[in-house]
């Protein structure tokens, strides 16, 4: 911790070293760049000025906003933070979550951006850290990548909802999401109507605006219905004969909307316009037309033409001359970043906070005769008002997800746009940033489907890899070139160029381009790669015709899979699902959680103690530096079957080698003590005025226990359950609250820091973090790589493994052999095999997938096609099993075995799910006040519930006594008293002669036999017939219920069919 | 020892790793540089540990 440990760098790191690594976060750090650099000036820019007018002196204040772009930053806090931070030397995370700086990691305000290894690891980062992530509570958290609809593209779309409009509408629309300059955006529907005229629906105020499309056609630009005609029809084809009819209706469509005109439109708007209240219609209506229609485009020429194309593909589209375009292909989609998020929800923020701000003024102004306009400070004390909710709605936005606004800002959803990125292992954290959401909608579809086949995070493939952001002078590199060639009833034909930002992109080599030879990677995108003929290295021509030569190649076959997935070892020898397997897996698993951990305070992190880099390894685990996070062990496996504690997924470890380390493992949990917690504001009146400290008692001399002088625990001291481990002092009332360390496991104090960023110094916040041991014990998961999972059975004594022949060695872990033949995850066995031959040449075996097929012809001639012929020789030549195979010896009898084991080391996993954080056990324990029944939940040491299913279960064997044990002994039994006279259950009274006696019997625990006490029953005031009835404590809780609701509960006590007195009479 | 006057507790500084020893009512700052976060030793009580 001291300034020679820090400066240790991380040998031989240079700065090339993690660009791989960066890449993968690019689209990230690189959108917020976007919005530090241009978007913030773009959304200024583009926010429309309020204007105030004086009640009083019918003065006018415009442009609000222009004025204050100077000192812009002042009133803004989010932004002021950036600055604020920006000269800060240490990251706020190892602060211990003090404060809430609000800069994404690694962005060009963050004092980290392009700082090299021994940088990073000086101020107590990894050397890889990548950034692209906010610190906000403690946690780091990203904002997901959603996918939205692509931008400034016609869509046709057939979709049931569209019929509910309104009367006349069809299922029938061509949808376009127009983005503006700051990437706001406003959807446009163009309806085709069962008249065959067709309206404009957009969003505004809340509702949706219908339009017919004549008069927004002649509200563009001035134009002849003749134009128009002509324009619609000019590249129809009347091949079909069915033409006439479109062009009849769309005669109709012109001269059915004659009489509206844009004045008239403009009245409708008026009221939902903001700030305009006070202009005429005309205005209004062109206002609508500048800020709704086509934001993309400025000139009202292109506009026009613009919405001629889209009537043209809807016709095209009624006509079935050109099918509809399916929103679900990722031809049609693009993805929203980060920054472009930060952006749109900030512009809706300043623009709310105007509206408040100038609602503010102008009950100023009438309420204050004198208040005036033109004096800037008393308007600028009237803007900052707000000021701090800008602010406060962005931090929100990313502590809980949730965008908060009255238009919805034009995205698919509300909530879940940022996410906690994990770091339960190196796998999982950039899986999140790598992800691309398909929507809450999209998600709650799935949840029916079978989900066990799909992966726990959707991963795009091998888009993300170049997400571009913004468009270049010139003609950029990434133009994406998608010509729809004229088919017939296909897509609807034209030429599309596409070079707008947050598009996907990826790299293929270009066949074409360089007459030299040497080929050139060309960046394509989803539009045109539909169109484009991509050839594959697989052997195979794709089923590609002589006439339509491939243009493009794949640069590795592995491009169809993600970085997770890539990191399978020959993935192409296993069954598809287990490859899906191994990507869920390899997120559950339990890593090195790096290097930086001692200086880092998670919430929860898992660490794996004595991890190794796999023998047998893809390109991929080098190019993207997996050393730095190795997450598992070369376990030494044997596939046998010799205890019988090895079938279905068990396996057995060798407990010497778990003795000696293997799979150890501890999970670090960090807890933040604020004492401020009561007060809500943290104005500085309060702070001084919080009446706790961390404190040890000073009468206590006890030093037995784990607080140290200063309140807080000791530094390596082991803590038990229920144990004190700090302590707190109120000054106000002078008494000390020790707290108590909860759960049913030890655990060890591994770091305590104190922070005095408050105003006096005071001992008020702390961040204690435990560690708690998590050694493999029976029932914790392991898996291999190759969808492999198991639980340990036994942890088996090494003098009792089966032992190598040849070498004497013992497995560290026994399978068994029938996890194969179903499963057929041969890559497995190959591993086995490779890291084996890897382990006796002394290194390292690559098991790239599909690199048989990348292999030039010819160039090795004499080099074998079978991984297994590559591997054999190599055993071979150590004077082992051609097959990898051994000789095993029992560790029971001392006796050969009869068969040949295959024995090898496989790369395993350790699982995060452990037995330890699972299992839930209860004798007697807390029970719920009302019911008196156990309490449910592993965490406050309550039961499983024993439901009904379990009951019919018991009920169906006619085990009665265990079912009476179950439900009622180990659950709410109890001695009721009861009348037989009057039935009743609650009128039971004791007299109080004997209450010492009571005490006596209730320290003694729970009698199963009462002895007899003097009781009365109320209602018949005598205890003639108090009789002792054993019965669930719920159903008196039930007679007491009923009788709240006045319905009398009685019992009758004996098979007499005579009925208890009070029904009789 | 006096109990009302408890032992000292040494902390490292956050920043410049200087050792800061703090009484209680001791404002919490290095008194090298001055930085406000500091981490506790590891105590010097002698730890037991379980011996299997």
């Amino acid at each position: 911790m001291d300034k020679a440990t820090k400066s240790a760098s991380p040998s031989g790191a240079k700065e090339g070293d993690y660009a791989a690594l960066r890449e993968l976060f690019r689209p990230h750090v690189e959108s917020f760049d976007y919005f530090l650099d241009a978007g913030l000036e773009e959304m200024l820019s583009s926010i429309r000025p309020m204007e105030i007018k004086d009640p009083n002196s019918s003065t006018i204040l415009k442009n609000i906003l222009h004025a204050l772009n100077s000192f812009f930053f002042l009133f803004f806090p989010f932004a002021w933070n950036c600055f604020a931070h920006k000269g800060h030397v240490l990251p706020p995370m190892r602060d211990g979550r003090l404060g809430v700086p609000l800069y994404p990691q690694e962005s060009k305000l963050c004092h980290l951006r392009d700082a090299d290894p021994h940088k990073l690891v000086f101020h107590g980062e990894e050397s890889t850290e990548m950034g692209g992530y906010f610190i906000c509570g403690g946690m780091e958290r990203l904002i997901r990548i959603l996918i939205l609809q692509k931008r400034n593209y016609p869509m046709g779309m057939v979709r049931g909802s569209f019929l509910k409009r309104g009367p006349g509408y069809t299922d029938k629309a061509v949808v376009i999401r127009c983005v503006h300059t700051d990437q706001s955006s406003v959807t446009i529907k163009l309806y085709y109507l069962q008249n065959g005229s067709a309206r404009i629906g957009f969003w505004l105020g809340g509702r949706e605006f219908l339009l017919p499309v004549g008069i927004v056609l002649k509200a563009l630009i001035d134009t002849s219905d003749r134009e128009i005609f002509t324009s619609l029809t000019c590249c129809y084809s009347d091949k079909y004969g069915r033409g006439k009819g479109v062009v009849k209706s769309l005669e109709y469509l012109v001269c059915a909307d004659i009489d509206y005109d844009l004045p008239n439109a403009g009245k409708y708007f008026r009221s939902v316009m903001e700030g305009f209240q006070h202009y005429d219609y005309e205005t209004v209506a062109k206002a609508v037309l500048k800020d709704y229609i086509f934001v993309h485009l400025e000139n009202n020429h292109d506009k026009f033409n613009l919405l001629i194309f889209m009537l043209q593909k809807l016709y095209a589209i009624v006509d079935q001359t050109a099918s509809p375009d399916n929103p679900d292909a990722l031809q049609f989609q693009e993805a929203l970043l980060p920054g472009h998020l930060i952006t749109i929800f900030l512009k809706d923020r300043l623009q709310d906070w105007l509206r408040k701000s100038k609602r503010l003024i102008i009950e100023e102004a009438t309420k204050n005769k004198s208040f005036d306009l033109n004096n800037a400070l008393e308007v600028r004390k009237f803007l900052t008002k707000h000021t701090t909710s800008v602010g406060r709605a962005i931090e929100s936005m990313i502590k809980i997800g949730k965008v908060n606004s009255q238009s919805g800002l034009d995205l698919p959803q509300r909530d879940g746009m940022t996410i906690h990125a994990e770091r339960l292992n190196f796998h999982r954290y950039i899986s999140h940033f790598r992800s691309v959401h398909r929507g809450a909608a999209f998600a709650k579809m799935r949840t029916t489907s079978v989900r066990k086949l799909l992966p726990e995070i959707e991963e795009t493939v091998n888009f993300l890899r170049n997400l571009k952001l913004l468009a270049h002078s010139g003609i950029p590199e990434d133009l994406e070139v998608g010509y729809v060639p004229l088919s017939l009833g296909g897509a609807y034909p034209g030429l599309y160029l596409f070079t707008n930002p947050a598009r996907f992109v990826r790299p293929v080599k270009n066949l074409f381009s360089v007459p030299g030879g040497k080929q050139s990677i060309e960046l394509i995108g989803p539009f045109e790669q539909a169109f484009m003929e991509i050839r594959c290295p697989d052997g195979g021509d794709g089923g590609r015709k002589e006439m339509f030569p491939a243009s493009h190649e794949e640069i590795h076959p592995t491009a169809i899979l993600s970085v997770v997935a890539n990191l399978t070892p020959w993935s192409d020898h296993n069954q598809s699902p287990r490859n899906m397997y191994q990507c869920q897996m390899a997120k559950q698993t339990m890593g090195f959680c790096g290097q930086a951990l001692k200086f880092r305070t998670d919430v929860k992190a898992f660490h794996l103690q004595t991890p190794q880099t796999p023998i047998v390894r893809t390109a991929t685990y080098n190019k993207y530096c997996m050393d730095e996070f190795p997450s598992g062990t070369n376990a030494i496996v044997a596939v046998l079957s010799y205890t019988g504690y090895d079938m279905e997924d068990a396996m057995i470890l060798n407990k010497s080698a778990v003795d000696r380390g293997m799979f150890r493992g501890h999970i670090y949990q960090a807890s933040y003590v604020s004492l401020f917690t009561e007060c809500i504001d943290l104005s500085k009146k309060n702070r001084e005025n919080v009446p706790e400290i961390f404190a040890k008692s000073v009468l206590s001399r006890d030093t037995s226990t784990a607080i140290d002088s200063d309140g807080l625990p000791r530094l390596g001291q082991t803590v038990h359950p229920n144990e004190q481990y700090y302590s707190v002092y109120n000054r106000l009332t002078g008494t000390i609250r020790p707290v108590k360390l909860k759960g049913s496991e030890p655990a060890y104090i591994d770091y305590v820091a104190v922070n005095g960023a408050s105003s006096k110094g005071d001992f008020q916040k702390a961040n204690i973090r435990l560690r708690r041991v998590r050694n493999p014990i029976i029932g914790d998961k392991f898996s291999s790589r190759h969808g492999q999972k198991g639980v340990c059975s036994q942890l088996w004594p090494d003098i009792d493994m089966p032992f190598s022949a040849n070498t004497g060695m013992r497995p560290d872990l026994i399978i068994n052999p029938h996890a194969f033949p179903s499963r057929m995850t041969i890559a497995m066995l190959l591993e086995s095999m490779a890291a084996k031959a890897g382990s006796l040449h002394g290194k390292f075996i690559d098991a790239t997938p599909f690199s048989s097929s990348v292999k030039k012809e010819g160039k090795h001639p004499r080099k074998p096609d079978s991984i297994v012929d590559e591997l054999g020789p190599m055993l071979a030549s150590y004077g082992f099993d051609y097959h990898g195979t051994e000789i095993l010896y029992s560790g029971f009898f001392g006796t050969e075995m009869e068969c040949a084991i295959f024995i090898g080391p496989v790369y395993y996993q350790r699982l995060r799910h452990m037995v330890s954080d699972k299992f839930q056990v209860r004798t007697t324990g807390r029970i719920d006040q009302v019911t008196r029944q156990p309490i449910g939940g592993r965490k406050h040491g309550g039961g499983i519930r024993f439901g009904e299913m379990e009951r019919d279960a018991l009920l169906a064997h006619g085990s009665s006594y265990l079912l009476h044990d179950r439900l009622h002994s180990c659950s709410d039994y109890h001695i009721a008293d009861v009348c037989s006279l009057c039935g009743s259950l609650l009128t039971a009274t004791v007299i109080r002669s004997d209450t010492q006696k009571k005490d006596k019997r209730e320290m003694l625990g729970v009698p199963t036999v009462r002895p007899a006490k003097n009781l009365v029953c109320h209602a018949c005031k005598t205890s003639k017939g108090m009789e002792t009835v054993a019965m669930p404590y719920v159903f008196r809780y039930l007679a007491a219920e009923l009788a709240a609701m006045n319905i009398k509960l009685e019992l009758r006590l004996s098979n007499k069919s005579e009925l208890p007195p009070s029904q009789g009479s | 020892m006096d109990p009302q006057q408890p032992e000292p507790v040494s902390y490292l500084c956050g920043d410049c790793g200087a050792e800061n020893t703090l009484k209680p009512g001791d404002v919490i700052q290095c008194r090298e540089c001055g930085y406000r976060i500091l981490y506790k030793k590891r105590t010097r009580r002698i730890v037991q540990y379980e011996a299997r």
